[in-house]
């Protein structure tokens, strides 16, 4: 029996530690997409397997506060992420724990754990961002 | 290209239709849309039928083909269209592009959907794809945005609620509307929280409702109808998904706006009234700014003076807007259009905007990397 915990969607991210988000990057273009493309969507070249920066910071965010789907937790929060350092704005859940430090422009990091059910209903892990500190 | 003019339209009223089928909801306004236009079915040179969610919910495949048949519409091209919440305006984008460019000079438009059913709880824009699979369900893509409006511009919760509070209002003179009872602001904001700052009645509720719209090549509809309404722009525009990209102001909104502006050769300043895609309150103080009502930013200052409300400088949503009305997914880019029509034939009853010459009809659907997947803006004059 494999017993191991599948992510909610395949090729997203490395469990680590630390963990990691998995993009790609054109190299032509110099670009970097979340998750990663089949192609380029701006040259339809080739997209290399790029790991993401773990930092970053809120750029917006809201507390869903009706039913959750997915088994997730309840309240929780999702938001726009801003990796800086990749010039990307990735979509995330954020910390549900932590609802009260959210706020525009908290620097941010990367976490995985298992997290509500994928799309089979089954548990899976989920990547979140959590205020530093 | 031809120009167009719409020379029919009816309605159902919007709200919960228990004991009547989705196919037989989409017939009612079908049949009457033939006789607001004094048309036959055999006239017709094409059927376009939206809905977004009977597939899911019903198994409905190819459902226009029988609507239409229920209504004596056959051997034509019927296309079946899911554009998210634009499925309505999209469906007559297609009508307007076939006739303006000569393919047919007649044809029917129908939105319909039948979405009050057990458990169907929030809409969402389906569950392959990763923002939805991370907990991106509709209302906190809008509260999102309404985080970024009023830490930039400096917009008030009270500001969002006047939205819902005056689209009541309007719904309250509509009697096709679905929740018409008279709301205050402390109303909207002490409602259960949804998603962080939008509350329940910040929030568009479910519906069942159809609407239909016949489209005439300007030069016939005279055979039809001594009261043609001219469908002077009608655009229809994708995302351009560039990352990162600002939530406010919302660039896909603005450039179909525009675009349809040039379209039909008029500017915001024209407009007597607008319907917009006031699927939660922040939505329609983004789409004012979009549609040029007021700056970028002021769209909170804006709804608060009364400037959008039914005797203002420019009503928006007269018909109540999918914040009082429902929002059948499908049905709903075509209601506005209604809306529009019965506006500039001065049939609107007592939520008539006196004297209406120029309409515009934006709704906007689907969400994709912080981008809107499809916009559209029809603008109607006479």
């Amino acid at each position: 029996m494999n017993d191991v915990v599948k992510p909610v969607m395949e090729g997203i991210f490395d469990l680590g530690p630390p963990p990691k988000l998995i993009g790609g990057h054109c190299p032509e273009c110099d670009r970097k997409y979340f998750p990663k493309p089949t192609v380029c969507p701006m040259c339809q070249g080739p997209v290399e397997i790029a790991e993401l920066s773990d930092e970053g910071s809120i750029y917006s965010f809201s507390v869903v506060r009706t039913r959750a789907p997915f088994g997730l937790p309840q309240s929780y929060a999702i938001g726009y992420v801003d990796l800086d350092a990749d010039r990307l704005r990735i979509i995330s859940l954020l910390d549900s724990e932590r609802l009260d430090q959210l706020a525009i422009g908290v620097p941010v990091t990367l976490r995985v754990e298992v997290i509500g059910v994928g799309n089979d209903g089954l548990p899976c892990t989920r990547y979140f961002f959590t205020p530093k500190g | 290209m031809r120009k167009v003019d719409i020379i029919g339209v009816a309605i159902t009223r919007f709200g919960k239709h228990v004991g009547t089928s989705f196919m037989d909801l989409g017939t009612a306004p079908v049949l009457e849309a033939l006789k607001d236009a004094g048309i036959k079915p055999s006239e017709l040179g094409a059927g376009f039928c939206s809905y977004a969610l009977a597939g899911t919910l019903f198994g409905a495949v190819t459902a226009g083909q029988t609507i239409f048949w229920q209504a004596g519409i056959n051997r034509i091209p019927i296309v079946n269209l899911e554009n998210a919440c634009t499925s309505g305006s999209s469906a007559v984008y297609l009508a307007w592009t076939g006739i303006a460019s000569g393919l047919y000079d007649t044809a029917i438009v129908l939105g319909v959907e039948k979405m009050v059913v057990p458990n169907f709880g929030l809409l969402s824009g389906g569950n392959t794809e990763l923002d939805i699979l991370e907990g991106l369900v509709t209302p906190a893509s809008f509260a999102m945005r309404a985080v970024r409006h009023m830490a930039q511009y400096g917009t008030t919760p009270a500001q969002l609620a006047q939205v819902a509070v005056k689209n009541r209002y309007h719904a309250s003179l509509n009697p096709l509307a679905q929740f018409r009872d008279p709301i205050t602001v402390d109303d909207v904001l002490n409602s259960p929280m949804i998603a962080d700052p939008l509350t329940r009645l910040s929030c568009c509720p479910n519906a069942d409702g159809a609407a239909a719209v016949i489209l005439c090549a300007a030069g016939k509809a005279r055979r039809y109808t001594s009261h043609p309404i001219r469908l002077a722009a009608s655009v229809l525009q994708t995302g351009s998904y560039e990352n990162p990209i600002d939530l406010v102001p919302w660039e896909t909104d603005y450039r179909t706006c525009k675009a349809a502006y040039e379209q039909a050769s008029v500017g915001p300043e024209d407009l007597d009234g607008a319907e917009c895609h006031d699927a939660f309150t922040i939505a329609e103080i983004l789409h004012c700014e979009a549609m040029g009502l007021c700056p970028t930013g002021e769209g909170g200052p804006f709804v608060e003076s009364g400037a959008t409300c039914l005797g203002g400088k420019i009503p928006v949503n007269p018909s109540g807007g999918l914040l009082s009305k429902g929002h059948p997914v499908g049905a709903t880019g075509v209601a506005q259009i209604v809306e529009g029509v019965r506006h500039l034939r001065g049939e609107a009853g007592n939520r008539q905007i006196p004297g209406a010459k120029v309409f515009m009809a934006q709704c906007m659907g689907g969400d994709k990397d912080a981008d809107g997947r499809t916009c559209t803006a029809n603008i109607l004059t006479r």
